[in-house]
């Protein structure tokens, strides 16, 4: 009994915003004090199907973003995590792969903003891309540091001393057991970039529209129903990797 | 390492390019940031920088609301880690059974792919005065206007703000703490010291939780850092005064008046300043726990 009751109020919890969001999304006219809407409407979820829809072309944006994100700092963490592994000065490396991963996002934004002014980045996706790569990139390397373990080091020589080049052995050996906590780490830093608002909104001065931002100036604007829309669109690429894999949003560095 | 027979110089050189680079994006420009900030503070740097200027720093004395967002966002920070911390660990302490049934170990995770600024819309939009809730308790008679719904989001404690990230951190606490009762085999311990004679609720206070916590502490102090530095929910949810940290030099940073500049840069040199003290606080605690 008191575990039914458990399950009802935790399946309440986390299901209720899911279910606010879709009524904020079809509800049209919806005032206080109406507990309900008194219209439903497909059409702002409609009119994503249009090409030039700020929403459709605002989720675009933010995959590619994210994309991007994830990638490069998945494959420049994996060379990096490998050579701070033979780096005389690991340690210190490490502590210092921690440095932009404990500042809030909005205030190494804060921090860096001065530079990428002057590097003529400001406003621009190159701007927001460095600032995203400034958290993604040490995070995934820490993430990948337990991958290059003596055992790896031992079975990369292996492979050389059976004829391997170093590409082979790389292509053949050691990205094939890496695959699991590659995925991993691109899992990850998606979600950290498409998470993001706070970074993106000040070194972008509000000029790259990512799916976060589009939905802090739809809340701005107060209209509920294209915020729910965005809020929504927010949720799927998540909920898609959740089902995918779940113990990939877990793994913490 | 032991591995140099394989590696040729080029390879040498490439692995320390690469680590420059690195070192350059990673440590070089946040803390280019953080000299920028200091000098800026000083007026020896920013638009309108005109030499070496103490006032700025003098005038923290005077100047209270600095100090008043640190102890708002430590409340804050505080509240909300103190009390997911314990709804998660009397979940996972009390009802160990319940957590492996259907549908809950999958459901756990939903909250992890939820965007912060998504919660804190979601709150608002069921929290506030016009709110579903209020217009539900409206609809029902539990109110007679919209003045009397109590004061939720937007409020001068934060209870919206704690509630937005109590939400989406205490479901990630319960995993952990499940985690980490498994990978320690409390359950076996928990066997043993009611073989002994102990009560369950001896059990839960002496053995299970001082060391679910302990192996917990390095993930709590860092949830306790982010929230401390939230942004987007305290935006949303959060009132113009008191502000969160990061809200507020945001917010002195974004104003048109270039003359609050040098105030703003100092509040974000102190508060960097102050995190990264955390952090390596937390880094020594990481390694006193694997040394343990």
């Amino acid at each position: 009994m008191r575990s039914r009751l458990l399950i009802t109020l935790l399946l309440l919890l986390f299901g209720l915003p899911f279910g606010l969001l879709g009524l904020l999304a079809v509800g049209e006219h919806w005032r206080f004090p109406a507990a309900l809407p008194p219209a439903y409407s497909l059409d702002a979820l409609r009119s994503l199907l249009a090409a030039d829809n700020d929403l459709l072309l605002g989720l675009g944006r933010s995959l590619l973003l994210a994309g991007t994100v994830a990638l490069l700092a998945t494959a420049g963490g994996f060379g990096l995590a490998r050579a701070i592994t033979r780096s005389r000065w690991a340690t210190r490396w490490e502590a210092a792969s921690y440095l932009p991963y404990a500042l809030p996002p909005v205030l190494l934004a804060v921090l860096i903003q001065p530079f990428v002014i002057r590097l003529h980045l400001s406003g621009s996706v190159g701007g927001v891309l460095l600032g995203l790569l400034l958290v993604a990139l040490p995070f995934a390397t820490l993430l990948l540091r337990s991958f290059w373990s003596a055992q790896i080091t031992e079975y990369e020589h292996l492979a050389r001393t059976l004829g391997c080049t170093p590409r082979q052995a790389m292509r053949r050996v050691l990205l094939p057991l890496a695959g699991p906590l590659l995925r991993t780490t691109l899992v990850q830093t998606f979600l950290l970039s498409w998470f993001d608002f706070g970074l993106t909104n000040v070194l972008s001065v509000g000029k790259v529209h990512t799916l976060t931002v589009q939905v802090f100036a739809y809340v701005g604007e107060a209209n509920a129903q294209l915020a729910a829309v965005a809020s929504l669109l927010l949720l799927l690429p998540p909920a898609v990797l959740l089902l995918l894999n779940k113990s990939a949003l877990l793994r913490k560095p | 390492m032991s591995d140099v027979p394989f590696r040729s110089g080029r390879s040498l050189l490439a692995s320390r390019s690469l680590l420059a680079l690195y070192g350059l994006l990673v440590v070089g420009l946040p803390l280019a940031g953080l000299a920028y900030a200091l000098l800026g503070s000083v007026g020896l740097a920013g638009p309108l920088a005109a030499g070496f200027t103490g006032r700025y720093w003098q005038a923290l004395g005077t100047d209270k609301d600095l100090l008043y967002a640190a102890l708002y966002s430590g409340w804050v920070a505080g509240a909300s880690v103190g009390i997911s911390t314990a709804l998660a660990l009397l979940l996972v302490l009390r009802a160990q059974p319940t957590l492996r049934r259907w549908p809950l170990p999958g459901l756990l995770y939903v909250p992890l792919l939820m965007p912060s600024l998504v919660v804190g819309f979601y709150l608002f939009q069921l929290l506030s005065r016009t709110g579903w809730l209020s217009r539900i308790s409206f609809r029902l008679g539990l109110i007679p206007r919209l003045e009397s719904f109590p004061e939720l989001v937007q409020d001068g404690a934060g209870i919206g703000i704690i509630l937005a990230h109590v939400l989406l951190t205490f479901p990630f606490f319960t995993l952990l703490f499940r985690a980490i009762y498994q990978e320690t085999r409390l359950d076996e311990y928990r066997q043993l010291t009611l073989t002994l004679g102990a009560s369950r609720g001896q059990f839960r206070r002496r053995v299970a939780g001082p060391v679910l916590l302990r192996r917990a502490a390095p993930t709590l102090l860092l949830s306790f850092i982010a929230t401390l530095g939230a942004y987007d929910i305290p935006l949303l949810l959060g009132r113009p005064y008191p502000q969160m940290l990061s809200v507020y030099i945001a917010t002195r940073l974004q104003r048109f008046d270039l003359r609050e500049l040098p105030a703003a840069y100092l509040a974000g040199f102190l508060v960097a300043a102050g995190l990264l003290g955390l952090i390596s606080l937390l880094l020594r605690l990481i390694r006193q726990t694997q040394v343990r």
